[in-house]
């Protein structure tokens, strides 16, 4: 009877578990041939109306519904037609009028005009959401965007505008173009420019329409037949919420994804020499840096920042980083104008000891080093403890959310911090503004660093002569280095895997992201 | 019966009222920048300032409090700072996930954990019984967020049996929302291919995130097992003749029940609550992972409305669970 008993429930446990095997059934080995599976983390997508999206993925979707007037080359350092098929600027670079293409439409069905373009900056202009500042920053009033006639439209800026710098601000996502019969029909009372609609759906002229977005679990995309370049090679593009880097592998291996964009630097290791798998690096335009605010006294003194950037061991970061990382020690990263490729610390325990001297700190002092939770920047802080120990600077680490160490460095309370920036436009004037100009209320500012090479930057943002320009640049970054409050220790890489089946993906130092219009599949 | 329904829920209120309170001075007292998390490290200074004028962030703690209070009195939770959606937009979007994901996982819990537990008593002394007891020690020290990725690597990768993460394979059509929960809207458009599909995705992510309800389900119900097969009753009824089956199922199972359902009930409630890392590991777009990020960013409105949401289930659970034991056992009054 017992046994009978034991075998009634054994099958109870049987049904419980015959799920497992009756349902589901595996998933397709591989994706489709014009089909592009990638997955990546996507719970940073908030918003897809252009005058909105700031988060990488954000903008990342929202260049390929939406296009923009100009477009960078892959070197960024020249302006491409795009919408705009040519353009003229006057004698001090500050106006621009631009020849729009005929023959482009909106996903919609309806014409890209001048009216559109007008329509669509003065919108980000008026909404002032957080990327606005990359247009307002640089053009004062709504009027100064005029339409004239239907294929042509004027922008008047308000300071000279060499043409890598108007491509900075017409090429971002926060140009882009955006449909205003559209946005009107969906505009609603307290939402008069549609940005609740626009969050969701789409109303450009871009490669690729918006077919749906699930938050935090799927974005699709299907190639736009009347795209004015000619349908895009992939269908269908999926923009799979992987958030779990081990999860992702899996899913790549599998052949459930064709491209993974945010493994661990171990994974992307294995899979480099794993065949079928390609894996694509690229150094990015950002910098991790480890700040010493000014108005903690010890660091007013210029040798006690410089001691400590020559106590430092810059490999060691490396090695914490798994080699994910270009070591560099400029503010304006490798491959932008006008990197100055210098890099004259290393870690040199004597050299910061007599520099430790010079300024009377022989002694040492307490600092505080607050950082985020965020993967390695404790192990980081953890080692810059031991390094600066051997100057007598005793470190005390703290290791918070990132939204305390936000709030501290913004608020100038710290005395340390690790922090990062990334390029907003590839232009040096972007990282000139962060890192030396006062004024601009950025990182200089948060760092209490006023000094004068406040004004190159002002300058050098102005100078049309390429050549000149350039010369400016690497005179701030010369001074930001021997004298700046920031140790610059990684420029990021960043790193995609991929099947060997898909060609074209190639990252951009930019964004965390990549062109998929020109990505293809053998 | 409906006076102490009236009564509890008027309790749990209260209890609910308590926790908003508590929890809404905690979050504002921690130091730290919401906006500025939010907009990230490079936002201009005046676009935050600009935007913590627009969210109320500039006004006294106090002040923010009173604002909450009256939008919650009109059943407005207010917008989340993170999605710039209304809160209570994103709660119904995320929790039916979390909903389904957590009820499946205890329907494993409990029906697995039963059945093992009951086993487990009923071999007492047993190699089976040593051997559940085993593996029962083995699957509580097991951290969830490991046990999913050997199960994926497993399952998944290894022997594909099943499909990956994710709700749904994504070349399948997502059936019409009505509920929210996949499976029920598939059920209820009945689009098969998109059920049987949802329940593979469904299955390993509940086993995992049902797999520490499963053992302390087993474990408890051997204990009141083993405690009511020594009763007299029980020793009456196989007196008796009874057929052991009947003894087991009816007279001792069903007495043993209590303790077990209490267990159940507080799992669930914790499982709605705690499923963040099975919700990472699967990329399941629930509950745990919106709670997080909020948590994280110090975005008020929504850690506010999670709040509510956690505080509404365990009363529920708990009310649940009290009403059960009515049910199961006729003796129990409600005054």
């Amino acid at each position: 009877m017992r046994n009978r008993l034991l075998r009634l429930l054994g099958v109870l446990l049987a049904l419980a578990l015959l799920p497992a095997v009756v349902v589901g059934g595996p998933a397709p080995s591989r994706t489709p041939p014009n089909v592009l599976v990638i997955g990546t983390s996507i719970q940073d997508i908030v918003s897809l109306d252009p005058a909105q999206a700031f988060e990488f993925r954000s903008t990342w979707v929202v260049e390929h519904l939406y296009d923009t007037l100009v477009e960078f080359n892959r070197e960024f350092n020249r302006a491409l037609p795009n919408v705009a098929a040519s353009w003229t600027a006057s004698p001090d670079l500050k106006t621009y009028t631009f020849q729009l293409r005929s023959g482009v439409r909106f996903h919609s069905g309806n014409a890209v005009n001048a009216q559109a373009v007008e329509f669509s900056l003065r919108r980000v202009m008026r909404l002032k959401m957080s990327p606005a500042f990359i247009i307002t920053d640089f053009v004062k009033a709504e009027t100064d965007i005029a339409a004239v006639g239907s294929d042509q439209v004027r922008i008047t800026f308000n300071q000279g505008m060499p043409e890598v710098l108007m491509a900075s601000v017409l090429d971002n996502p926060v140009s882009s173009v955006v449909d205003p019969a559209l946005v009107r029909r969906n505009a609603a009372a307290g939402d008069p420019e549609a940005n609740k609609w626009l969050t969701e759906n789409d109303a450009g002229s871009g490669p690729y329409i918006l077919r749906r977005w699930t938050r935090n679990a799927i974005v699709e995309l299907v190639a736009y037949d009347g795209y004015w370049r000619g349908r895009p090679s992939m269908g269908r593009i999926f923009i799979q919420d992987l958030i779990e880097p081990a999860a992702q592998l899996l899913a790549l291996q599998r052949g459930d994804i064709d491209v993974a964009m945010s493994l661990l630097p171990g994974q992307y290791r294995q899979l480099a020499t794993t065949p079928g798998f390609v894996v694509k690096r690229v150094p990015t335009f950002s910098i991790r840096y480890l700040a010493m605010n000014v108005g903690y006294e010890p660091f007013a003194s210029r040798q006690v920042r410089n001691a400590v950037k020559y106590a430092v061991d810059y490999d060691a970061i490396k090695r914490i980083y798994e080699d994910a990382i270009d070591v560099g020690q400029t503010i304006v990263p490798a491959r932008m104008f006008a990197h100055l490729p210098d890099r004259p610390y290393t870690r040199n325990v004597e050299r910061a000891r007599a520099l430790m001297r010079e300024a009377g700190r022989e002694a040492g002092f307490r600092a505080t080093l607050v950082v985020s939770t965020e993967v390695p920047l404790p192990d980081i802080a953890a080692k810059i403890k031991e390094d600066l120990a051997a100057i007598n600077i005793t470190v005390d680490v703290q290791v918070l959310r990132s939204a305390d160490v936000l709030g501290i460095y913004r608020g100038r309370t710290h005395h340390m911090t690790i922090a990062r920036w990334g390029a907003d436009y590839p232009d040096p004037d972007n990282l000139a503004k962060a890192f030396a100009d006062f004024d601009s209320r950025v990182l200089a500012w948060r760092n209490q660093w006023d000094h004068p090479v406040k004004r190159v930057v002002q300058q050098a943002v102005q100078e049309s002569d390429r050549a000149k320009r350039e010369a400016l640049y690497k005179e701030i970054q010369k001074v930001v280095l021997e004298e700046g409050p920031y140790v610059i220790f990684a420029y990021p890489l960043r790193q995609i895997a991929m099947r060997t089946n898909v060609k074209g993906v190639d990252p951009s130092p930019l964004a965390e992201t990549f062109d998929l219009t020109n990505a293809s599949k053998e | 019966m409906w006076a102490y329904i009236v009564r509890r829920v008027a309790l749990a209120s209260l209890a609910i009222a308590g926790v908003l309170v508590i929890v809404f001075f905690l979050s504002h007292i921690i130091p730290g920048d919401p906006v500025a998390a939010i907009l990230g490290p490079q936002a201009p200074n005046d676009v935050i300032e600009d935007l913590r004028r627009r969210w109320g962030l500039d006004r006294p703690v106090h002040e923010q409090f009173v604002r909450f209070v009256v939008r919650l009195a009109r059943g407005d939770l207010g917008d989340s700072l993170a999605t710039h959606r209304p809160v209570i937009r994103d709660l119904r979007e995320f929790f039916p996930a979390t909903f389904e994901l957590a009820t499946a996982a205890i329907l494993i819990g409990a029906l697995t954990g039963l059945a093992v537990g009951v086993v487990s008593a009923v071999a007492r002394g047993r190699p089976l019984d040593h051997a559940v007891r085993f593996l029962s020690l083995i699957g509580l020290s097991m951290p969830v967020f490991w046990l999913g990725l050997i199960l994926l690597y497993i399952f998944y990768y290894r022997i594909p049996l099943l499909p990956g993460p994710g709700q749904l394979d994504i070349f399948i059509a997502r059936p019409p929302w009505v509920t929210g929960m996949i499976t029920v809207d598939a059920l209820l458009a009945r689009d098969g291919g998109a059920l049987i599909n949802a329940l593979g995705h469904l299955l390993l992510p509940a086993v995992v995130l049902g797999s520490h309800a499963l053992v302390g389900i087993a474990r408890i119900t051997r204990a009141s097992m083993l405690e009511v097969l020594g009763q007299d009753y029980v020793k009456v009824a196989r007196a008796k003749g009874l057929a052991e089956r009947t003894v087991i199922l009816k007279h001792a199972l069903r007495n043993g029940l209590l303790p077990i359902i209490t267990v159940i009930g507080i799992y669930y409630g914790g499982l709605l609550e705690g499923a963040v890392l099975t919700e990472t590991v699967f990329a399941w777009p629930g509950l745990g992972r919106y709670a997080t990020s909020a948590i994280l960013s110090q975005d008020f409105a929504a850690i506010m409305g999670v709040t509510i949401v956690i505080a509404l289930i365990f009363s529920l659970a708990n009310l649940i669970v009290d009403l059960a034991y009515g049910l199961l056992n006729p003796k129990i009054r409600y005054e």
